[in-house]
């Protein structure tokens, strides 16, 4: 397959990664939109409730597969395309180039490969404990689970605490309906005795506790101002690509690249940064 | 006015190559970028210093397309919408230090200092830039009927030299402006219509076997073009690719099958 990849025209291949890179465009809007849940003013019941949706909704598993999919594809197309660009100049220029350049355009492979470094620590963060291939961050689990049907059951001491402990800290949601901020470890104590309980990633604390470290904010927003150098190229790039030109209508697209970029990288840094100041 | 020039030499195409530095002095504001550089040859020749340096040119009216140096970092110069011909010393500084090289891309080699075979292009043209249905004599100019709003833009498109500039100033030394000026200058025209489709395939599949990159929407080709020709024929080219993909969706069915 990969050998088809290459083999490609040019212009198809453009076409392309303009394709996957505008379904990236449209989830990186929905994922904004599911980011500022976590700024609802009701203890991050809405955000856990959403979670769980994603986390267990059947089509939702094959979405993520597609994007993934996605992601991949536009990340090797423009590999692919990137390589075979460098080489049709083997002699370069001795003397900079002083030629005036669409913004962003020249940065796009730059930007996206720190893109990718910084979604690998997303993936592990967030993704990766949702697959269950990294242990770390926050549990929940459904309060409805710890009704005990079977009266022989038996209760280790360690769990009765853990759980004991989680209602004195406050650890179930508004709601009543999950006991969150677990630990890995304390999951792995309460999963012994209660092996029918579901748990999840409690990613809204996970989330909390992330953005409340300064450095790690700081990180977030630069990875925002490179993720807004790469779809202010991106967005206008791939109608440019699609052939979608016209001198009616060119202003109206650049438009709307600014705003989208603008709403979307101010969506995805609020969240930090309310976290950080003012919870 | 007085310039020192570091100029590209370099012997054949398999030669390293290097720069040269030359000083050239009383050259007048209104002199052409060329004209400066025949100045310094007569006196490379009369004093006997080195070989001239070879650049190529020919109208020198700015239309044929022949010259073509990538001078301080843009080809043919810091001046907007001429070609190195029309570039004239007054848009220098005096005691200014000019750094002049060759075009470079892998499908443009080096012949000899500053002069590159842009045959390539030719080739493209061949495969498919033209019009080969029988046109037959001159038709009364309203037989066919083209929107004026069409053959403004196919003139727009048709306007491109060939020189080269596009390729010289992407950083992918793609030539899908000259190629999309090709295609759309043809595509909106009545006559190139019928081999639209044909056409598009061809020339870009030629582009990419010649080792042309392919476009990154830089626009830096637009912002050098010496004709000023817009992207949108790099759009245009696009489309005609995309309506290319689909043309021909379905099997003709065979008259004597079906008898």
């Amino acid at each position: 397959m990969n050998n088809k990849l290459i083999k490609l025209s040019s212009i198809t291949k453009k076409l392309l990664v303009a394709l996957f890179g505008t379904f990236l465009l449209v989830f990186l809007l929905f994922h904004m939109c599911a980011n500022l849940f976590i700024l609802a003013d009701d203890g991050g019941d809405a955000y856990s409730s959403f979670c769980h949706f994603m986390g267990t909704n059947a089509l939702v598993k094959v979405a993520e597969v597609v994007l993934l999919g996605t992601f991949l594809l536009h990340i090797c197309l423009s590999v692919i395309l990137w390589c075979q660009n460098r080489g049709n100049r083997p002699v370069r220029y001795q003397r900079p180039s002083r030629t005036k350049t669409a913004k962003g355009s020249k940065l796009a492979i730059i930007t996206g490969s720190l893109l990718l470094v910084c979604l690998l620590f997303h993936f592990y963060d967030f993704y990766f404990v949702k697959l269950n291939v990294v242990k770390g961050g926050n549990y929940m689990v459904k309060t409805e689970d710890f009704v005990i049907s079977d009266p022989s059951q038996e209760v280790s001491e360690e769990a009765q605490i853990i759980v004991m402990q989680a209602i004195q800290d406050q650890k179930i949601s508004k709601d009543g309906r999950w006991l969150r901020q677990l630990s890995h470890a304390d999951k792995e104590v309460l999963q012994e005795c209660f092996p029918d309980a579901a748990f999840e990633p409690d990613f809204y604390n996970t989330a909390r506790e992330k953005f409340s470290v300064w450095h790690i904010v700081l990180c977030y927003l630069v990875f925002f101002f490179v993720v807004g150098l790469h779809i202010r190229h991106g967005f206008e790039s791939a109608f440019q690509s699609f052939g979608l030109n016209h001198y009616k209508y060119s202003r109206l697209i650049e438009v709307l690249g600014i705003v989208y970029t603008w709403v979307v990288c101010l969506g995805f840094a609020m969240v930090p940064l309310c976290v950080f100041f003012f919870k | 006015m007085n310039f020192t020039l570091h100029i590209w030499r370099q012997q054949n195409a398999t030669d390293k190559g290097r720069f040269e530095t030359y000083k050239v002095s009383d050259i007048s504001p209104d002199c052409s970028f060329l004209e400066m550089l025949d100045i310094l040859n007569e006196s490379l020749i009369n004093d006997n210093i080195a070989h001239p340096v070879c650049f190529d040119n020919d109208c020198r009216e700015g239309i044929c397309g022949m010259c073509g140096l990538y001078i301080n970092g843009r080809p043919h110069g810091n001046d907007d919408g001429v070609t190195t011909c029309q570039l004239h010393m007054r848009k220098f500084d005096d005691g200014d230090e000019i750094w002049i090289e060759p075009w470079r891309a892998k499908a443009f080699p080096v012949i000899r200092d500053l002069v590159v075979d842009r045959s390539a292009f030719d080739k493209i043209i061949q495969a498919g830039g033209y019009i080969s249905v029988t046109t037959g004599g001159v038709p009364d100019a309203n037989a066919i009927p083209v929107p004026k709003r069409f053959s403004d833009m196919a003139m727009d498109a048709a306007e491109c030299i060939g020189c080269g500039a596009c390729v010289a100033a992407c950083k992918n030394a793609s030539a899908m402006l000259f190629v999309g000026a090709k295609v759309a200058h043809l595509a909106m025209l009545p006559q190139g219509q019928v081999e639209a489709h044909e056409r598009v395939k061809k020339m870009v599949c030629r582009m990419d076997e010649l080792g042309f990159g392919s476009c990154t929407n830089t626009f830096a080709c637009e912002a050098e073009c010496p004709k000023q020709i817009k992207r949108q024929n790099i759009a245009r080219l696009n489309r005609e690719w995309i309506k290319q993909l689909f043309a021909g969706n379905h099997k003709p069915s065979s008259h004597l099958s079906n008898h």
